[in-house]
């Protein structure tokens, strides 16, 4: 038979895999300096763009899309040449989608500390990022589809399904959860607001996990662990099993991140129920990477990369169990908020993620520069290093879980909250914190080896930018296959479609009810919309990303009414776009802080937490004090708000900047009679406007009942 | 502990409906695996191993 000749484009495996570690370091050094700010706030040094709110999305951005994307490309356009025996569809695609993403993450890494973001958990970025990373993602499709067909292997191997599926649900999640309107160039309103957009984000928060950090993992495991273990993958047929299942309940899990909330009931009973079965086909993967080793086991005691790749899948096992149990709703109830859910996530991004993005680059480095890895003895030290840091950073996350989620909830023996104040329980766990930093620091310092091995290995060899291979050209088929899955391996269009089918299914029984029958948010007639200075008080506060240490759903358990108050109803939301009910409590619940404190109390709070609340955490944040609030776009906002079904009239319009000027004008003239000297304009007075506002509409009429017309 | 989802105020056939539509789904392609040959399934699982190029000859020694 002809073989033809051809090259693997090896270059741009390089370039993403200089990006992975590049990004890899900046993103774990920002998650180190927010964890020590969560030990000493002071290490903000002062400055709005470093402080908590603003940069632990750029920690998790940071890690997910620059460290984690850039390894799945590496891994993908490694793999995928030489699973399929082609070269890449286009160079010139290729080299777009290289820099396209890296000025992606330089814009989210710009724009996240001025606090520009759209407040939604790891879709932080605002609009126009959001076009660029769509067309970003396309380009990617187009190239990776493009090689597909022009392969010269008929059949696509179980790591191309992975790609694929990953393609297609990202490319669908990202465009659902992205449909905002804009109001200026950085500035955006989501269309679905409260309970609607809570459930959107979590579909999208929960399979940005499933169809980012997991799939694409998957794809790699099943190339590169037979490759390194030099032995094929343990079985096929589990592998189409669990692939298949694996992406049809994967969609479905996303309520289990709204347990308690106001979402409807049966939404969250959907999202448990699929929660406990993701357990079979998630360890359906791993028992599949574990059992390739079989036979291999003495490999492991001396390749570097097998070591990082046992404790990745054991990551990955430990993780997707965890996963399932944190969605019954008792456990939940406990760890929800606390540092549980941190420790969980890093079991999966510092094992799984990280530990096998070790693996392949040490693994893939020396073979793309045709020499030997530098120091094999520097890899193992890095591989122990790197699993005490894990340790060391989940084990006090843990303990610190439990511990404060148990204060949360204990009463004494008369019935009041043991802990009436939310700071006692912070204190309690701020050497759990600090430990969590030297877990954190260990795991980078590792990484910092891992770079020092592979530069040495770069400079000792020459990378073969392409490298020759030789394949025949595919014949047309002849025969028809027998088995329908044979066939659908030859068939990428087909496959493409019928993974997006799979993956729609969930996320339509979920979200088509919730959206169109609208006894599942029933409405409370005296929840009204907010003011002018309100909104702008509002948009400080997701500026400032208060979200991210800061709840504003209250569940209805005794522990919290007995805390906070009333639990949180769906018709109180009615206008949050988006919603910001959070999903970690650093700091305490504020859906009923309004009115709870005088005004005068949130200034002080805000030029000094420590002032109001002793030993607090919490950053200062005197430059809302100092800043002017920009009121110049007050009436496009409420135009906007107005145009996503907000009922402002065109009096509430045409008067919004009189309306802002003399509610701030009151607040301001509060607290200078409090003794504080300070002007309406400041964005302090538009905060302190918000926070006077949360969660107090239920109470303005006494006869407010919900209805479910 | 079942009460949360057995208990949803008339909505459980949501909860009934979706599982029922996994184990169809589930069972379809069990039956597809089923129906795969033996050696249809050998070459697929020896694929990563052949790149084409003459590198996994040298990374087998």
């Amino acid at each position: 038979m002809q073989l033809t000749k051809f090259n693997y484009d090896n270059k741009i495996v390089r370039n993403f895999a200089v990006a992975t570690i590049v990004w890899g370091i900046v993103g774990m050094s920002v998650g180190l300096l927010v964890a020590v700010q969560l030990v000493w706030p002071f290490m903000n040094f002062d400055l709005q763009y470093t402080t908590f709110g603003r940069i632990r999305p750029l920690h998790t951005n940071a890690v997910i899309f620059a460290f984690v994307g850039n390894a799945i490309f590496m891994g993908i356009y490694y793999s995928l040449q030489r699973l399929l025996k082609a070269r890449m569809y286009s160079d010139f695609l290729s080299r777009v989608h290289f820099w396209g993403w890296q000025l992606i993450i330089l814009a989210a890494a710009i724009t996240l500390p001025l606090g520009l973001t759209t407040s939604h958990e790891y879709a932080e970025l605002e609009w126009p990022i959001d076009i660029g990373l769509t067309i970003i993602w396309v380009v990617f499709g187009i190239n990776m589809f493009g090689t597909i067909i022009k392969r010269r292997e008929r059949h696509m191997y179980v790591a191309i399904w992975f790609y694929i599926a990953t393609f297609v649900t990202v490319a669908v999640l990202h465009i659902v959860n992205s449909v905002q309107l804009p109001v200026s160039s950085w500035k955006s309103y989501y269309l679905y607001a409260g309970v609607q957009d809570a459930l959107v984000q979590w579909w999208y928060g929960h399979n940005a996990v499933a169809f980012f950090l997991t799939t694409p993992y998957l794809g790699l495991m099943y190339y590169f662990l037979p490759k390194m273990a030099n032995r094929p993958i343990y079985s096929y047929k589990l592998s189409i099993l669990h692939f298949w299942s694996l992406i049809f309940i994967y969609i479905w899990a996303g309520p289990h991140h709204l347990l308690y909330t106001s979402l409807p009931g049966w939404v969250q009973s959907l999202g448990v129920a699929f929660s406990i079965m993701l357990i079979a086909p998630s360890w359906g993967g791993m028992i599949n990477g574990l059992l390739t080793l079989r036979g291999a086991w003495d490999k492991v005691r001396t390749e570097p990369t097998l070591k990082f790749m046992v404790v990745a899948l054991t990551a990955y096992g430990m993780a997707t169990f965890e996963g399932p149990m944190l969605s019954l709703k008792r456990v939940n109830a406990i760890a929800h908020f606390t540092d549980w859910i941190v420790a969980h996530v890093h079991v999966g991004a510092l094992g799984w993620n990280g530990f096998m993005t070790f693996a392949i680059l040490y693994w893939l480095v020396p073979r793309i520069y045709k020499t030997e890895l530098y120091s094999k003895k520097l890899a193992s030290t890095h591989f122990w290093v790197g699993t005490l840091g894990i340790l060391f950073y989940a084990i006090p996350m843990y303990w610190a879980a439990v511990v404060q989620g148990l204060m949360w909830k204990e009463f004494t023996p008369e019935g009041v909250l043991k802990y009436p104040n939310f700071l006692a329980t912070t204190l309690q766990i701020i050497p759990m914190h600090m430990l969590r930093a030297i877990g954190g620091a260990l795991y980078l310092s590792g990484a910092l080896m891992m770079t020092y091995n592979l530069v040495k290995t770069m400079k000792k060899g020459r990378l073969l930018a392409n490298e020759p291979a030789e394949a025949p050209e595919l014949t047309p088929v002849l025969v028809n296959e027998r088995a329908p899955h044979r066939r659908l391996e030859r068939k990428p269009i087909l496959f493409l479609v019928i993974a997006l089918i799979t993956i729609l299914i969930g996320g339509m029984v979920q979200m088509m009810p919730t959206f169109m029958i609208s006894s599942n948010v029933p409405t409370i007639s005296s929840v009204q919309p907010y003011t002018a200075l309100e909104i702008q008080g509002r948009d400080l506060y997701i500026r400032e990303g208060c979200v991210n240490c800061h709840t504003q759903t209250v569940r209805p358990f005794r522990s919290e009414t007995a805390r906070y108050g009333e639990y949180s109803k769906a018709g109180e939301f009615v206008y949050d776009h988006p919603f910001l009910w959070g999903s970690k409590r650093t700091g305490p619940d504020l859906h009923r802080i309004g009115k709870k404190y005088p005004n005068k109390w949130h200034f002080d709070h805000m030029l000094d937490p420590t002032i109001t609340s002793p030993g607090s955490i919490m950053p200062p944040y005197p430059w809302l004090i100092e800043q002017t609030l920009d009121a110049s776009t007050t009436k496009a906002k409420l135009n906007a708000l107005r145009l996503l079904g907000v009922p402002y009239t065109d009096e509430d319009i045409n008067n919004a900047d009189a309306d802002l000027q003399r509610q701030a004008e009151a607040i301001a003239a509060d607290l200078n009679a409090q003794g504080v000297s300070t002007r309406p304009d400041r964005e302090i007075v538009a905060l302190i406007a918000y926070l006077q506002r949360l969660g107090t509409d239920i109470n303005n009429t006494p006869a407010a009942t919900a209805t479910n017309d | 502990m079942f009460k949360q989802i057995t208990d949803l105020s008339g909505n459980e056939w949501y909860l009934i409906a979706s599982l029922w539509i996994f184990l169809l789904f589930f069972i379809t392609v069990g039956i597809r695996l089923f129906r795969m040959r033996k050696d249809d399934v050998d070459y697929m699982k020896s694929m990563p191993m052949d790149d084409g190029d003459r590198q996994d000859v040298d990374s087998a020694n």
